[in-house]
C-alpha cells in the first residue's frame, strides 16, 4: 500500500478518536453539571426502565466518592490529549499506549457501568449509554489501528516511515 | 535491474534471473505482510467482538431473570401535630438568619403577562407528583413560606417512590390539604401517587381547565428553559415568578424522616434549614411581590428584602 495512504488511513481514525472523545467529553460535562449543580431532572424520560436520576443518583453514580461522571470527564480529556493530530503523528510510543490503555480502560468501566445499570440499580440512563457507546466505539477504532500499525506501540506512528515502495523498513 | 561484478556487466540472463528473484522475495514478502495484517485485524475485531459478547450477555441474562419488584411507594398518612407545629413555626430569627442559604435556582421573573388570581387573590399554584424527590424536597420550602401567610389544614405525610432517584425523601403532600389566607390563594395539585401503576404511578388530582391552561403556557420556554419544559416540580407564584425543578438537591434529606427535617428547620446552622428556609425566603420574597408587601412584618424582614434582591439579580 502507497505510504500516503496508509498515513490518511491512519489520520482519519486519529480524527475519529477525537471526534468520539469531543463527544464523549460534552455529554460528561453534562452528566457532571447536573450532579454538581442541577436541582431539576436530567432532560430524560422517566420511567420504569429508562430512568437518567435514577442512575445518576444511585450509590453507584461514585465510585470512592468520585462521581463517575467525574471520572469520565478526566477520561475524556486525557484521550483527546493524546489524539490530537500532532501527537498522534508524533513518534511517541507513550502516546500510542496510553491510547490503549485508556481504551481498554474504558470498556472495562462500561462493562461495570452497564452491570451496575442493569443489576443493581435497575434503569438505564440513556446519557450515560451515549457515553457508553462513544467508549465502545473508541475501542473498536484504537483496536483496529492498532491492528493495521503495531509498530507504534515501539517507534510511535509508523506511517511516514514507511518505504516508498510500501514495504516495512527491514 | 542489473548488478556489476568488478565493474564487469553480467550476462543479461543472470541479471533477469536474479531480478526474478528478487521479485519473488518481494512478493513472498508482502504475501507475509499481508497475512500478518490480516492475523492482526482478526485478533482486533475478536477483541471487539468479545466486548460485545459480554455486554450481550448482561443484556440477556437481565431480561431472562426479570426485572426486582419495587416496593410500593408508602401511602401518604396524616401530619402529627408537632411536625405541622415544626413547618409553619419556624422562628422569623432564624429564617432572618439564614437568608438566601444553600439554595441552588430560584424563582424566574415573568414580565408582561396577566396576573393569576383566584378568588379575587393573588394565586400561587404548585403541581408536582408524590412519587417525584425533587417535589418532595421542594414542597418543604413552599408550605414554610405559604405559613407565613396563611395556615394549612389536611397536610398528608409522605414520602417519594422508592424504586426512583433519591427514593423515600420524606415530605408532605398536598392532596387532600386546603390553605385559607387573607392575602392570597394557594392550589396544589399532585397529580399522581407514589405507587407504581404499569409503567408508571396511580393517578392522583388532576387539573383543571385553568390550572392545565397556566401549566401549558408557563412550564414552557421562554418562562423555563427548554430543557426543563413540562418537568416537575412546577410553582406559579401568580404569573409573576415562576419555577421548574427544585430550589436544592434531594440528597440534603436522604434518609432523615419527616420529624428530623422539620426540627432541623428551626437550627440555623443545619444543612437542611440553609437549604430549606434558604428557599422558603426566596418564595416568600416572591409572594410579597403578589402581596403588595402585605403583611409588613413578613415582607419587611431582612431575609425576604434580601430575597428579592437576589430575585431581582437573577432577572
Amino acid at each position: 500500500m502507497p505510504p500516503r495512504s496508509r498515513v490518511t488511513v491512519s489520520g482519519h481514525r486519529g480524527t475519529a478518536v477525537l471526534a468520539l472523545a469531543l463527544v464523549g467529553l460534552a455529554v460528561s460535562v453534562y452528566l457532571l453539571v447536573d450532579h454538581y449543580t442541577a436541582a431539576t431532572p436530567l432532560a430524560c424520560p422517566e420511567g420504569t426502565v429508562v430512568n437518567c436520576q435514577r442512575v445518576t443518583t444511585s450509590p453507584q453514580s461514585t465510585v470512592m466518592g468520585i462521581p463517575v461522571a467525574l471520572l469520565g470527564v478526566v477520561f475524556f480529556v486525557v484521550l483527546a490529549a493524546v489524539s490530537r493530530p500532532a501527537v498522534w503523528r508524533g513518534l511517541a510510543p507513550w502516546a500510542a499506549w496510553a491510547r490503549a490503555g485508556l481504551a481498554a480502560a474504558g470498556v472495562v468501566g462500561v462493562i461495570y457501568l452497564v452491570y451496575a445499570e442493569l443489576f443493581l440499580v435497575n434503569a438505564i440512563c440513556l446519557w450515560c449509554t451515549a457515553v457508553h457507546a462513544v467508549a465502545l466505539a473508541l475501542f473498536a477504532v484504537v483496536a483496529m489501528d492498532l491492528a493495521a500499525d503495531p509498530d507504534q506501540l515501539r517507534t510511535g506512528f509508523a506511517g511516514p516511515r514507511v518505504r516508498s515502495d510500501g514495504l516495512a523498513p527491514p | 535491474m542489473s548488478a556489476t561484478v568488478k565493474g564487469t556487466r553480467r550476462p543479461s540472463s543472470k541479471g533477469d534471473r536474479s531480478a526474478r528473484h528478487q521479485a519473488a522475495w518481494a512478493a513472498a514478502a508482502r504475501r507475509r505482510q499481508e497475512a500478518e495484517r490480516r492475523r492482526r485485524r482478526i485478533l482486533a475485531g475478536a477483541a471487539i467482538a468479545l466486548v460485545a459478547a459480554v455486554l450481550g450477555t448482561l443484556v440477556v441474562v437481565r431480561l431472562s431473570t426479570g426485572a426486582k419488584t419495587a416496593d410500593p411507594g408508602p401511602a401518604a398518612g396524616p401530619v402529627s401535630d408537632e411536625l405541622i407545629r415544626a413547618i409553619t413555626g419556624v422562628p422569623a430569627a432564624v429564617l432572618d438568619g439564614i437568608g438566601a442559604g444553600s439554595v441552588d435556582t430560584v424563582p424566574r421573573p415573568v414580565a408582561g403577562q396577566p396576573a393569576l388570581t383566584a378568588g379575587g387573590k393573588p394565586l400561587v399554584l404548585y403541581v408536582g407528583a408524590e412519587f417525584c424527590p425533587f417535589c418532595a424536597a421542594q414542597r418543604w420550602g413552599v408550605v414554610v413560606a405559604l405559613s407565613r401567610f396563611g395556615t394549612f389544614a389536611g397536610l398528608g405525610a409522605s414520602r417519594s417512590a422508592s424504586d426512583d432517584a433519591y427514593p423515600n425523601t420524606a415530605t408532605v403532600t398536598f392532596h387532600g390539604a386546603s390553605y385559607t389566607s387573607d392575602y392570597l390563594t394557594f392550589e396544589g395539585v399532585e397529580t399522581q401517587t407514589n405507587v407504581r401503576q404499569g409503567g408508571g404511578y396511580g393517578p392522583l388530582d388532576s387539573l383543571t381547565a385553568q390550572q392545565l391552561q397556566t401549566v401549558r403556557t408557563y412550564n414552557a420556554p421562554p418562562y423555563v428553559d427548554a430543557s426543563s419544559a413540562g418537568a416537575i416540580p412546577f410553582v406559579d407564584f401568580g404569573n409573576r415568578y415562576v419555577m421548574v425543578g427544585a430550589s436544592f438537591k434531594p440528597q440534603l434529606l436522604a434518609g432523615l424522616s419527616a420529624v428530623q427535617i422539620a426540627t432541623a428547620l428551626a437550627d440555623p446552622s443545619s444543612p437542611v434549614a440553609k437549604a430549606v428556609d434558604g428557599s422558603a425566603n426566596m418564595f416568600t420574597a416572591a409572594i410579597c411581590e403578589l402581596t403588595g408587601g402585605q403583611p409588613a412584618a413578613v415582607c419587611t424582614s431582612p431575609a425576604v428584602v434580601a430575597g428579592r434582591g437576589r430575585l431581582h439579580a437573577a432577572a
